[in-house]
C-alpha cells in the first residue's frame, strides 16, 4: 500500500539531474586525484581540472539564489561565523582547495605557459613532489567522501542516512578514475602497463561495488524506515528499476566485468576497453542518479 | 551583521510552541488559507508543485484509518530545539531566535535546498519567485507575534483547535493544555526535540 504522505525530494527540494552530474564529476575528479599520485600524466590532470570545473559550475547553477552567493560568503567572513557542522560548507572549502591544487598542477603540465610566464616555472616541480601529490590525493579522496556525507546528513531523506553511501561513492569514484585511465590508454596518452594494472583493480572494485549496491538496497528494504523502504522499492521495482538493473548493474558492472575477464584470459583489444570504460563511467553516473532520485521523505502518515 | 532577534549564546529566552488539537479540528482548512493570506498573499491563486495544492506553511495530509474513516494531519515547522536544518545550512542562514523559533535570514541564503532535504517533517517549500525555502513562521506571522498577537492560524481557527505560547511559562495556555491533556509529537525518534504538539483530547 502506498502511504498517504509520500513525497520525492526531487519534487520538493529539486536535487535532480544537475546534482547527479555534480556528484559524478566530483567522483571522477576526487578519485582521479588519487590515481594521479601514481599516473602523473598531463591528460589526467586536464580531465580532473575539467571535471572539477564543470561540477562546480553545475552546482552553482543549481542554486535557487546563486546571485546571492557572494553576499552569503561575504557575511560569513565578515562575521567570522562558519557553520562547521555543515557538510556542505566543508565541501565548499574542500572543493575550493582541490581546485587550487589542481590548477597549480595543471599549470606545471603546460610548458608553453611556464615558458612565457617565468614566475610560474616552480609549478613544474610539483608533480615530482610526493608530498604535494599525497596532499592532492588526500584532498581528492576527501572531496569524494564529502559528496557522500552530503547525502547522509540530509536528515529528511532516510534512504540516504547510511554510511554505505560514502563507501559506495569512493568505490565507484575509483572505478570512474580507472575508466578514465583506460580511455586515456585507448587514446594513446597512458602506457600499456598502467592500463593492465587498471583492468585487474577495476574488476576487483566492480565486485566490491556490486556487493555494496546490493548491501545498500538490502539494508534499506529490510531494516529501513518506511521512507527508506519506499526509496529502495522505487529503485528495485519502481520507476528507477531500469536505471538500477540495466544502468548501474548491467551496463555499469556486468559489462566491464565481462570485458575485463575477456581481456585477462584472451586478448587485450582497445575497442573493447573503450566500451568497458564508457560503460563503467555510465554506471557510476546511473548509481548517483538512482540514489538521488529515489530520495523520499519519511511519510508522517502511512 | 546579526541575524534578526538571534538567541544569545544559543539559549533562547522563550520557547514558543504551536499546539494543534486534532480532537477539536473540523478540517475546514481556515488555518491553511489564513497562513497563505498572511505570509504569502501572492501565492493565493498558485499551486505549490512539490506537495500539490495551495502553497502554505501548513501541510495538509488526508488519509483514512483502518476502519476507512477519513483522517487529517496538519503539519508545519516544528521549531525543533535540535533542528537538523540549522546544523546543515552551509551559510548559517537558518538559526534559532530568542523566542525559540527557527528562522531564516534571507540575506544569507543561496537557495541550495539543504535545509529542505534536512527536514524530517517535509515542511519547507521553495517560493517560486524568491527561491527562499519558506516555512512557518512567515514574515506576516512574525509581525503579528511581535505585536503581541497570535499567529494567523490560531486567530482563524473557528473550532479553537489551535494555540501558540511559551513553554517556559508555566502559566501559558499551551503549558496548561499540555499539563492537563494527552498530546504527542511527530517523529520523536528523530531526536529533533520538536515544539509542535498534537493534542489528542483529555
Ligand atoms: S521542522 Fe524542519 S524546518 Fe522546522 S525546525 Fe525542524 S527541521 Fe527545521
Ligand atoms: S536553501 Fe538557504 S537556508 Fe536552506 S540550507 Fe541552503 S542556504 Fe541555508
Amino acid at each position: 500500500m502506498t502511504p498517504a504522505d509520500l513525497h520525492l525530494q526531487v519534487d520538493v527540494a529539486h536535487w535532480g539531474w544537475s546534482i547527479a552530474w555534480f556528484l559524478w564529476f566530483v567522483g571522477i575528479a576526487g578519485m582521479g586525484s588519487v590515481a594521479y599520485y601514481f599516473v602523473r600524466r598531463s591528460a589526467l590532470i586536464i580531465t580532473i581540472f575539467a571535471s572539477l570545473t564543470i561540477g562546480l559550475l553545475l552546482v552553482v547553477s543549481h542554486l535557487g539564489r546563486w546571485w546571492n552567493l557572494p553576499r552569503t560568503l561575504y557575511l560569513m567572513v565578515l562575521d567570522f561565523d562558519f557553520n562547521l557542522g555543515s557538510w556542505m560548507l566543508l565541501g565548499i572549502a574542500t572543493l575550493s582547495v582541490h581546485l587550487v591544487l589542481t590548477l597549480l598542477l595543471l599549470i606545471g603540465h603546460l610548458p608553453a605557459l611556464t615558458r612565457r610566464i617565468a614566475w610560474l616555472k616552480w609549478t613544474e616541480t610539483l608533480r615530482a613532489q610526493a608530498g604535494y601529490r599525497g596532499l592532492f590525493a588526500g584532498v581528492g579522496a576527501f572531496a569524494t567522501v564529502y559528496s557522500g556525507f552530503l547525502l547522509t546528513q540530509a536528515a529528511g531523506i532516510p534512504l540516504w542516512n547510511t554510511s554505505l553511501i560514502p563507501i559506495l561513492w569512493v568505490v565507484s569514484g575509483s572505478i570512474a578514475a580507472i575508466a578514465v585511465i583506460e580511455l586515456l590508454y585507448v587514446l594513446g596518452l597512458v602506457d600499456a602497463n598502467v592500463s593492465a594494472a587498471g583492468v585487474r583493480i577495476g574488476m576487483v572494485l566492480d565486485g566490491v561495488k556490486l556487493l555494496a549496491v546490493l548491501g545498500f538496497l538490502h539494508v534499506a528494504l529490510s531494516y529501513g524506515s518506511a521512507g527508506a523502504r519506499y526509496g529502495a522499492i522505487l529503485m528495485t521495482q519502481g520507476d528507477l528499476a531500469l536505471m538500477l538493473w540495466g544502468g548501474v548493474i548491467g551496463i555499469g558492472i556486468l559489462v566491464p566485468l565481462a570485458i575485463g575477464a575477456y581481456t585477462l584470459l584472451r586478448e587485450k583489444r582497445k575497442s573493447l576497453l573503450a566500451v568497458s570504460a564508457v560503460c563503467a563511467l555510465s554506471g557510476v553516473f546511473f548509481l548517483r542518479a538512482a540514489v538521488l532520485l529515489a530520495g523520499t521523505f519519511e511519510p508522517l502518515v502511512l | 551583521m546579526a541575524r534578526p532577534n538571534e538567541a544569545k549564546n544559543g539559549t533562547p529566552s522563550r520557547r514558543l510552541a504551536h499546539l494543534w488539537d486534532e480532537s477539536r479540528c473540523i478540517a475546514c482548512g481556515a488555518c491553511v488559507l489564513a497562513c497563505t493570506m498572511t505570509n504569502q498573499p501572492e501565492m493565493m491563486a498558485r499551486e505549490e508543485k512539490g506537495w500539490g495544492g495551495l502553497a502554505s506553511n501548513i501541510r495538509r495530509i488526508e488519509s483514512a484509518n483502518e476502519q476507512g474513516r477519513p483522517t487529517l494531519l496538519l503539519v508545519q515547522c516544528q521549531h525543533c530545539d535540535d533542528a537538523p536544518c540549522v546544523r546543515t545550512c552551509p551559510f548559517g542562514a537558518v538559526y534559532q531566535d530568542d523566542d525559540g523559533l527557527i528562522r531564516l535570514d534571507a540575506r544569507r541564503c543561496a537557495g541550495c535546498s539543504y535545509c529542505v532535504t534536512s527536514c524530517p517533517y517535509n515542511v519547507r517549500w521553495f517560493h517560486p519567485d524568491t527561491h527562499v525555502p519558506a516555512k512557518c513562521m512567515g514574515d506576516g506571522c512574525l509581525d503579528l507575534i511581535a505585536h503581541d498577537q497570535q499567529p494567523a492560524c490560531v486567530q482563524a481557527c473557528p473550532a479553537m483547535a489551535r494555540d501558540f505560547g511559551d513553554l517556559n511559562d508555566p502559566e501559558s495556555s499551551v503549558s496548561e493544555t499540555l499539563r492537563t491533556q494527552r498530546s504527542r509529537r511527530l517523529l520523536e525518534s528523530a531526536g529533533t526535540e520538536p515544539k509542535y504538539f498534537i493534542v489528542e483530547g483529555s
